[in-house]
């Protein structure tokens, strides 16, 4: 952030007193409604673009409710002097200065390239989260969102694919299964679930769970992500064909 | 006869193509003796210019402003802090410029990009020597309490005139900018007044009656200039800036009063007529550019 490097006088935001903040049961009850009305099984409305940015090889920007993400893709390139010859090409993610992200991010996009279309170099995929404030981390609602924008941004940038891929995350919430949770709904989850995969070849790349699940619980929810996903990808591919076709008008 | 004709366009075109990568100096040159640039401009044409508002929801203020392909997003955010002893009225205003690696690819992650640290150095000397903001009305409470501004901008496509484009961004964000109405509560601490807490909270009087926006005085405009033989191109973009290094970055306010002057050294010497002739196109470029805005 800006300033804080330099001999800048201590600040504190003014926000108001956080309230007591325990989970209503509300947050469990069967005929809850979620803070921005959405239906339990229902995603946020995406809006996607590609060529975002000029100076990147492809790009794509990802807009889903309040979380705005930018991808560029440059490349392939010259991979570093110090690296070895490979015959296949390399992935090199970077998601704002976050490892975990960042390592995240580059295991549930390597399944889908076709690695060996670019032998000797590399791809880079740089990803920048807009309107969440800068200093805070990326919390696992907005990863979804940058790797369905990332593999629109690869496929912008004509980087050879087995498939898009899309990326869906769910939370369960007592009894309730709430797909696409905002930071809030993650913040009192009992469980989450986060599926990346390839709709058109219905294999998944990248699945991550965590906190408590029941057996039942987690096929369902998996189910669910994976409908959404190919929901995601359909609506992803009309964004290529449209920015394809929209030229030649 | 359509295919042998499609097959010499293409082929053409990829000529065209490969004499720009491999003789770009001369490429542009051959455009200049033509007073015109690659991108169909004339030479003292600065590129659109657009500005939108309240890009950043969770800011105090922010803008997108875009010149040509170059885009930069501004936020303000407000803090409070305690103000220095000797300017007991007065807030302060920390920038910083960011070039994260989406913006160009030049830019490596860990690797932060030459370019930054000087636009960050100069805008902090345009913004706070221009008197665009008076600092006083930072002030809440004389000797305890002032807002500091933090102004963070971050390019998202670099594509030349990194400079111009961030200022127009800083100011557009200042101008957008509202400051919440805040009362001192019984610790001595500045809160926030919302709804929810209003009717309880505050014993005191507010600080501020309501929100409100900043004063804007003399808004400095930029236009940088590229300085190549004899010829002055306005707004370069990335490939011309990447050729031809000799630039002058000239600041006026909205009185067309000199605010800053930079040439950054280069290859190339710009004599004072040179000079002259970028004040004149930046008069005429910022005229142009606030018909548009509006």
């Amino acid at each position: 952030m800006a300033g804080k490097t330099i001999n800048t006088p201590t600040t504190y935001t003014p926000s108001p007193t956080s309230q007591n903040k325990k989970r209503s049961s509300i947050f469990t009850g069967s005929d809850w409604v979620r803070p921005d009305g959405r239906g339990l099984h229902q995603c946020r409305p995406a809006f996607l673009r590609t060529g975002a940015v000029n100076s990147a090889s492809g790009s794509a920007y990802a807009e889903f409710g309040n979380t705005k993400v930018i991808v560029s893709v440059f490349g392939p390139r010259e991979s570093k002097k110090a690296m070895m010859y490979s015959d296949m090409g390399r992935l090199n993610c970077n998601a704002s200065e976050s490892k975990d992200l960042s390592s995240m991010l580059l295991k549930a996009l390597e399944g889908a390239i076709i690695l060996e279309s670019f032998p000797k170099t590399t791809v880079d995929v740089f990803a920048l989260g807009v309107g969440v404030w800068w200093n805070i981390p990326y919390i696992a609602g907005d990863l979804p969102v940058v790797i369905s924008c990332a593999s629109l941004a690869l496929a912008d940038a004509g980087i050879m694919l087995y498939d898009m891929v899309a990326s869906v995350s769910m939370s369960c919430l007592g009894k309730n299964l709430v797909i696409d949770p905002v930071s809030e709904e993650e913040s009192y989850q009992d469980g989450g679930l986060m599926i990346t995969c390839m709709p058109s070849r219905n294999e998944v790349t990248q699945m991550t769970v965590t906190g408590e699940w029941s057996t039942p619980k987690i096929h369902e929810a998996m189910q669910l992500c994976l409908d959404a996903c190919s929901k995601l990808g359909k609506i992803m591919r009309s964004c290529l064909k449209e920015a394809v076709s929209a030229p030649q008008e | 006869m359509a295919t042998t004709n499609g097959s010499n366009d293409l082929s053409s075109e990829m000529e065209v193509d490969a004499f720009r990568r491999l003789f770009p100096l001369r490429f542009h040159e051959r455009h200049l003796l033509e007073s015109i640039r690659p991108d169909g401009r004339p030479l003292g044409r600065a590129r659109d210019t657009t500005i939108s508002l309240g890009a950043v929801a969770s800011a105090n203020g922010s803008a997108l402003a875009k010149i040509g392909c170059t885009t930069m997003l501004a936020a303000v955010k407000l803090e409070v802090m305690t103000p220095k002893a000797e300017s007991p009225d007065e807030g302060c205003i920390a920038i910083d410029f960011h070039m994260p690696p989406i913006c160009s690819p030049l830019v490596r992650p860990g690797r932060p990009a030459e370019a930054a640290p000087v636009i960050t150095k100069q805008l902090t000397d345009t913004i706070l020597s221009s008197g665009m903001i008076d600092l006083k009305e930072l002030s809440l409470v004389s000797g305890k309490a002032a807002w500091m501004a933090y102004l963070d901008i971050y390019c998202l496509d670099a594509d030349g005139a990194l400079f111009d484009a961030a200022l127009l961004s800083a100011v557009a964000a200042f101008s957008h900018l509202q400051i919440p109405v805040v009362s001192l509560n019984d610790d001595g601490r500045i809160v926030l007044i919302s709804e929810e807490n209003s009717g309880a909270m505050w014993e005191k009087e507010p600080v501020n009656k309501e929100k409100r926006k900043l004063k804007l005085e003399s808004v400095p405009f930029s236009l940088t200039c590229l300085l190549h033989k004899n010829y002055i191109l306005a707004d370069p973009s990335d490939e011309e800036e990447s050729i031809m290094e000799t630039f002058l970055t000239v600041v006026l306010d909205s009185s067309f009063q000199l605010v800053s002057l930079n040439k950054p050294g280069g290859p190339g010497l710009a004599h004072t007529s040179a000079i002259q002739d970028c004040v004149g196109i930046n008069k005429t470029e910022s005229e142009r550019t606030s018909e548009d805005i509006g």
